[in-house]
């Protein structure tokens, strides 16, 4: 807003995708600094170990379990082991797991995997059922409809995962469906439809009252392409903030579905490591958590540069 | 006009609700028949007690009669009622002492049966014979009490940090944001489970249920700063804190006598959004068994039974009843919120 000149050599010099990139790499770097030390420090100055457990073995002397401890490198000051474990871990080596006895990259990012497809399956059918059903709220301008779509984000905004995912398990149990990733991929979408649903329906219906709305009935299109073509790409960008923001409570989420209906996963993992107390692999799944919700945030963010302009203008001031 | 008038519906709908909660939570003993770790061993997974409104003769009677539960297989733990055992059922019935509202010494329970050794199981009994709606009933008080506590506490901490953010100097301001916006990037419920580990997995339950409201106010407080700050920096600017400022009142006051009376609400609002995600994170934790553990009952803890298959084929209603508990209590407080128009949905975790 300065000075105009000034604008548009800025502009001619750095991209604003490249500049908002430079910035989120910084803040992702610092993300995974604070959260990585803040873990290490509150995870081993608890005085708890895998190893205490050992403590109440009468079998297991004292000594036996200092020496293994040394062994693990576990006697040496916090700050030494962080700088040492910072620095495998730049070389992508987060350790051995105690539980597992596998090294953790390998068993979380394939762990991460597994959870990462469903829930894109679960963001898949929450856009599904949210497009599909605003769409036809829209379209129909039906007052039925239109209570009915309230009802639905009502309700399913106030089913929580682990109720969602018990239910599932009955369903399961009595045979009726009987795949277990759909049964997880549902539980795991049915929040994320009523907060997806609100939001296309009010951004749908605020965009039929728009100017390039109604150029476009002008031009005699049919409302159908109206809504698709055209309202429904000024719908885009606040979903995508709510795409941005589900991640961390999919990934959340994963926890109780996972463990519920029993599939492998980077939540039923966390929920093995935290029982046994397996530090390294808890230090690991953080790691890539943290990095998994920095990745999901920026893309998203990207993706709106990308399809509104107008944000890319506002960027560049 | 309707659709104003359809929230304030909805808006009644979610409060009597909760003050239903509210009044479990405070008389759960009243209503609980039996002491909730009271084991009966001969009646292991009992079904839901038959009741029947007519006497022996099969006339009506207003008065009705509970049926003694009798086992017919006691490997596959099923039963049926025998119709020659039965006990009247009736209300203020005397039970196992306990302090109403924490002081009143009482053993009188809202309703119960004549015959202490039949007993009225209107969910049915757990794994160790223990009254589940007893257990329900307690559990439900456990859980408000804990993420009532813990919502005050983070609320608190939140609107502190986002006072001082909001007003005091740019570093301190990037410092807290920084921080409050890590808080909110990374998922809760992995941050949680993640810092349990630094604590003994297996607690008494005071130190647990102090542990958990720890938990909640360390990873709760990050969106009431961010909203506390936004509300203050907007608020700060408006001309009567200029005109307070200018006359010499100090920074503290300013703060929590002309600024914060003026964002209470939509503060109020975000505190009591936070209530049902403290539920569900107690639930959770309780449920992976690192957060209330047994005898003491928790939603979480009693859902935990709802993982053996072969029970949950047989008693599917009463051992989801926890969940239906937990569902409800998330409508009500989303009903109770539905006329206010909130800036950013929470997911439910």
């Amino acid at each position: 807003m300065r000075i105009s000149a000034c604008r548009r050599c800025s502009r001619q010099f750095y991209s604003p995708v490249l500049q908002f990139l430079v910035r989120k790499v910084i803040q992702g770097v610092l993300l995974l600094l604070i959260t990585s030390a803040a873990a290490f420090v509150l995870l081993s100055s608890a005085g708890s170990d895998a190893f205490t457990s050992l403590r109440e073995n009468p079998q297991v002397s004292a000594a036996t379990i200092e020496k293994l401890r040394a062994s693990y490198g576990l006697d040496r000051p916090v700050v030494e082991r962080y700088g040492a474990w910072l620095g495998s871990a730049i070389r992508a080596d987060l350790g051995e797991s105690f539980y597992f006895q596998v090294p953790v990259t390998g068993l979380v990012l394939a762990r991460f995997w597994s959870t990462a497809v469903l829930a894109l399956a679960a963001i898949g059918i929450a856009c599904l059922v949210a497009v599909g059903l605003s769409f036809a709220n829209v379209r129909s301008r039906s007052r039925t409809l239109s209570a009915l779509t309230d009802a639905v984000i009502l309700l399913f905004a106030s089913t929580p995962r682990i109720v969602i995912s018990l239910f599932a398990l009955a369903i399961l149990v009595y045979g009726a469906i009987t795949s277990v990733f759909w049964l997880s991929a549902v539980s795991l979408a049915v929040p994320l439809v009523a907060i997806l649903l609100a939001q296309f329906n009010q951004s749908l219906g605020d965009a039929m009252h728009e100017d390039f709305v109604r150029t476009a009935r002008a031009k005699g299109l049919s409302e159908t392409t109206i809504i698709l073509r055209h309202a429904l790409r000024a719908a885009i960008n606040p979903a995508l903030t709510i795409f941005g923001l589900s991640l961390s409570a999919l990934l959340g989420g994963s926890v109780i579905v996972e463990t519920v209906i029993g599939r492998p996963g980077i939540g039923a993992l966390t929920v093995t490591a935290v029982r046994n107390r397996d530090i390294p692999l808890l230090m690991g799944v953080m790691v890539v958590v943290s990095l998994a919700v920095w990745a999901g945030n920026t893309l998203a963010e990207v993706l709106q540069l990308i399809n509104d302009k107008r944000i890319r203008a506002s960027e560049a001031e | 006009m309707t659709r104003r008038s359809n929230a304030s519906v909805a808006a009644t709908a979610g409060s009597i609700l909760i003050v239903g909660f509210a009044l479990v939570a405070i008389f759960a003993d009243l209503l609980a028949p039996y002491d909730h770790t009271d084991q009966s061993r001969t009646l292991p997974n009992a079904p839901i007690s038959t009741i029947k409104f007519s006497d022996e003769a099969g006339n009506f009677s207003i008065r009705p009669r509970v049926l003694a539960p009798k086992m017919t297989d006691a490997l596959r733990q099923t039963y049926e009622a025998d119709p020659s055992r039965y006990a009247q059922i009736e209300l203020f019935s005397k039970g196992y002492t306990y302090r109403l509202l924490g002081f009143i010494p009482l053993d009188r329970h809202l309703f119960g049966t004549t015959d202490g050794e039949i007993r009225l199981h209107l969910l049915g009994t757990d794994a160790l014979g223990r009254d589940r709606l007893s257990r329900l009933l307690i559990a439900i008080r456990f859980s408000l009490i804990v993420c009532t506590i813990g919502a005050v506490c983070a609320s608190l901490l939140g609107i502190m940090l986002g006072l001082v953010g909001g007003y005091a100097g740019k570093v301190l301001d990037t410092v807290i944001v920084g921080v409050a916006d890590a808080v909110i990037a990374l998922p809760a419920m992995i941050v949680i489970l993640a810092a349990r580990v630094a604590f003994p997995l297996e607690l008494p339950p005071l130190t647990a249920a102090v542990l958990l409201i720890g938990l909640f106010t360390f990873t709760g407080w990050a969106e009431m700063t961010r909203l506390t700050r936004g509300l203050v920096k907007r608020t700060r600017t408006l001309d009567f804190i200029t005109a307070a400022r200018i006359s010499g009142v100090s920074g503290t006051r300013i703060l929590l006598r002309h600024i914060l009376p003026n964002i209470a609400r939509p503060l109020l609002t975000q505190a009591t959004l936070i209530l049902p995600a403290f539920l569900l994170a107690e639930a959770t934790l309780s449920f992976l068994g690192v957060g209330l553990q047994e005898p003491e009952p928790s939603l979480g803890n009693m859902l935990a039974a709802a993982s053996d298959l072969t029970q949950l084929r047989e008693h599917a209603f009463v051992l989801l009843s926890p969940a239906i508990v937990i569902a409800l209590f998330v409508l009500a407080v989303r009903l109770t919120n539905s006329g206010v128009n909130t800036n950013e949905d929470r997911e439910v975790i």
